[in-house]
């Protein structure tokens, strides 16, 4: 126990998301060939040390609660503290349980006899959304060194994301200004990764009740920025928020570089997804595979190409598979051929079947689907 | 805590023909096809039988095993009844000793075994690759009212004498066992999977251990003796994939199988699955210049080099320009650029310097065989390895 509590959120809708989110939330979207996007996060908070951790939950969350189960794959199952699961508004008379919240401070106002009982004095808040690896003990040590409110997490390298917040700094990293979804981007791209105290974090959740704000960013790091001691921490890491197909299958396809899949998950820093028990991967005699990622428990017979294979996924004899990430179980006939394809759980491509979509809007193939 | 069938895993053995590879590790605790332990076949085979209660007989360095199977829970067998249990030897109330034999290691944990009063045991060997439905054999027993079952497979006569042979009536009752005999009269060898009615093995096993002159073991005296005394003895004939591990050679081969369409080794079945402890290393990446024939790749792997019907374990690399072929690369080996490693095992975190060269192709010539290099040991560059010799962590080279 290091006197740091998580508190992750996840969200439901992210329309940009369009089929990959048919049937799941976008914290329990399949990346990298083998991870959910929320196990970046536990992970990450795993690997600082942070052993107890609470999943504020969004609307249709069944997908993320099959996944993350009981904590035991972050070491989280634990008689004292571990992970806890946060249905919205579980304890809040205002709101009805199963209501969706708005924002984040009204999501922490509905479990605030949760934030009561947290037996750290720091909390780190964090999105499910979050591809990264960080450590995030060194921001806490920052932020205890600083003597800041609240440390934000902030990147200079970043690429064009929707609905994004933005940090003008000062001297000693202070957040001088806030920007709200700017229509152009300037500064540092906040990756809504933050520290405080816990008594800040109730007092917050306290006024903004009381107010009736709901937000963090433009209630509290805009609407309050006057009052507080903002600072950033500068994260110069692989860092993506994904919000669209696009941002998806870009970030996806950025794994291949050696370089950014030797940072994603490294032997101090390991990320930890849910064991799928599948065996190794078979590549038989007639296959041809070239700068791939490709998970245990498939049997590759056709050539594979700047592709992420997930576990379980069967690829025939004389298939092509270029460009394209395929979850799970999905299989690709004899003699089909598949370029900028996104294929979610169970698809099955059909013998020769051909399917190309754009490196400007790679194909999604809804799961189940068979064509 | 009544138990109707429970396991015993004899996993003591000290594995010295895999030389090498079992200094420091028992031989269950050896890697195998990628991201397996020898071990987990039959504890798989325990758990998808439906057997909860597993006792695990240790004795030889026995850190590496201990940790790895930890509460059993990669297995599902982590229970409240039940459940996986490392049985050490231990110190009573009469004195102290090591397990002196495989009947011995059995009967120091009679005690364990009366926990769960079971009726039937199963006993099992930690050094053996297949798939097995233990609760068929228990049920054949059962059926059969039998003291003892044994299962046997087919093995060509001409190699029959290296096995512990059984001779059976036309109802598969054993009628004669014979350990390695040079003219055999059967060709069904113990595969040394036993199941016993706990009663008659309790029997047996005090009686032996108050016999001076026995070796106590199960195929040299406990299975003699029933016999003799009469006992309704059955044979249990299995016909799918096993093989004994015992050997580098053997060890080369079972992984080689994976990688054989035709042998039977089939590891894809998700009726029967087998479960080990993994790593959270992410999926295996192949790079640009990547060359990838006919293997076994899992997660960790990274390939920039050149594979040919290998089998790539967990966490091991292949970097540009070096090649790997008919070779196994046990979990976290390295092979730097330009190496060549051919009919090889390479072990366990071991390094293979730039341009080294491992073992070669058969060519006929005599003395030819497998080339292994022991765990974490650093091969320097351009180290040549002759084929069928072995070197080791303090870089001591032997033919093998």
């Amino acid at each position: 126990m290091n006197g740091l509590h998580g508190i992750i959120f996840s969200y439901e809708k992210e329309p940009g998301l369009r089929e990959l989110v048919e049937h799941r939330m976008p914290a329990s979207i399949p990346f990298g060939g083998r991870y959910r996007i929320i196990d970046f996060m536990l992970s990450n908070m795993q690997n600082a040390g942070v052993t107890d951790v609470g999943i504020v939950l969004h609307g249709n969350y069944q997908s993320l609660l099959d996944h993350v189960g009981n904590g035991k794959t972050w070491d989280m199952s634990r008689k004292h503290g571990g992970l806890r699961i946060l249905p919205p508004f579980a304890d809040n008379r205002k709101y009805r349980s199963g209501e969706e919240f708005e924002g984040k401070m009204q999501a922490l106002a509905g479990v605030r006899s949760y934030l009561e009982q947290i037996r750290q004095d720091y909390v780190v808040v964090a999105d499910s959304d979050l591809i990264i690896n960080i450590d995030i003990d060194e921001v806490y040590k920052a932020h205890l060194a600083s003597g800041a409110d609240i440390t934000c997490v902030c990147t200079a390298n970043y690429k064009k994301t929707e609905e994004a917040t933005f940090f003008l700094l000062g001297d000693d990293n202070k957040v001088v200004k806030t920007l709200c979804s700017p229509k152009k981007p300037e500064g540092y791209h906040c990756l809504e990764i933050y520290i405080l105290s816990k008594e800040l974090l109730l007092k917050l959740v306290d006024t903004c009740e009381a107010e009736e704000k709901v937000s963090f960013r433009s209630d509290v790091l805009n609407g309050m920025g006057d009052q507080l001691d903002i600072r950033a921490f500068v994260f110069d890491g692989m860092a993506a928020q994904i919000r669209t197909v696009k941002e998806y299958y870009d970030r996806s396809i950025d794994a291949l570089n050696p370089r950014i899949y030797r940072a994603l998950s490294t032997p101090e820093r390991p990320i930890r997804a849910k064991e799928d028990d599948e065996t190794p991967t078979y590549l038989a005699p007639e296959s041809r595979c070239v700068n791939a990622l490709i998970a245990d428990g498939c049997e590759i017979a056709g050539s594979v190409e700047n592709s992420i294979i997930f576990p379980g996924v069967r690829i025939a004899k004389g298939a092509s598979v270029r460009n394209s990430v395929l979850f799970k179980g999905t299989v690709i006939e004899e003699n089909a051929s598949i370029s900028y394809v996104i294929a979610d759980k169970n698809v099955t491509i059909r013998r020769g079947g051909k399917l190309t979509g754009h490196e400007s809007y790679p194909m999604v193939i809804s799961k189940g689907s068979t064509i | 805590m009544k138990k109707e069938c429970i396991a015993m895993l004899l996993a003591g053995g000290q594995g010295s023909r895999l030389y090498v590879l079992t200094e420091n590790m028992a031989k269950p605790a050896v890697p195998f096809g990628g991201k397996f332990r020898i071990i987990d076949f039959p504890l798989s085979n325990c758990t998808n039988a439906g057997i909860d209660t597993v006792g695990v007989l240790t004795q030889y360095r026995p850190l590496e095993l201990n940790s790895y199977i930890g509460s059993g829970q990669p297995w599902d067998l982590d229970r409240d009844n039940g459940g996986v249990h490392i049985l050490p030897p231990y110190q009573s109330a009469t004195g102290a000793s090591w397990y002196k034999g495989t009947a011995n290691a059995i009967y120091q944990n009679i005690g364990f075994v009366d926990m769960y009063d079971p009726e039937y045991v199963v006993v099992l060997s930690g050094d053996h690759i297949y798939k097995m439905d233990y609760a068929d054999m228990v049920e054949r027993h059962k059926k059969a009212g039998a003291a003892c079952t044994i299962s046997v497979m087919e093995v060509p006569w001409s190699e029959a004498s290296r096995f512990g042979l059984m001779s059976v009536d036309e109802e598969d009752n054993i009628t004669e066992f014979a350990e390695k005999p040079k003219e055999p009269k059967s060709n069904l060898a113990s595969m040394g999977i036993y199941v016993f009615s706990w009663s008659k093995m309790r029997e047996f096993l005090i009686a032996d251990e108050n016999n001076p002159d026995s070796e106590n073991d199960f195929g040299k005296n406990i299975i003699p003796a029933m016999i003799e005394k009469g006992e309704k003895m059955l044979a249990y004939r299995f016909a799918g994939y096993w093989k004994d591990v015992g050997t580098l050679d053997a060890l080369w081969d079972a992984n080689m199988d994976m990688l054989a369409t035709g042998s039977g080794l089939d590891l894809f079945e998700h009726d029967w699955p087998i479960y080990g402890r993994s790593t959270s290393a992410p999926p295996a990446f192949i790079g640009k210049n990547a060359s990838t024939h006919h293997s076994v790749i899992t997660r960790g792997c990274v390939v920039e080099g050149a594979a040919e019907n290998s089998v790539l374990s967990e966490n091991s690399t292949i970097e540009e320009g070096a090649s790997v072929q008919y070779s196994i690369l046990m979990p976290g080996a390295v092979v730097k650029a330009g190496a060549q490693v051919a009919y090889a095992i390479i072990g366990e975190n071991t390094v293979v310097g730039e341009n080294a060269v491992i073992g070669s192709v058969p060519d006929g010539a005599e003395g030819w065989g497998i080339t292994v290099v022991g765990p974490e040991t650093k091969v320097p560059e351009n180290y040549e390895l002759k084929a069928n010799h072995m070197l080791s962590k303090n870089m001591k080279e032997v033919v093998r």
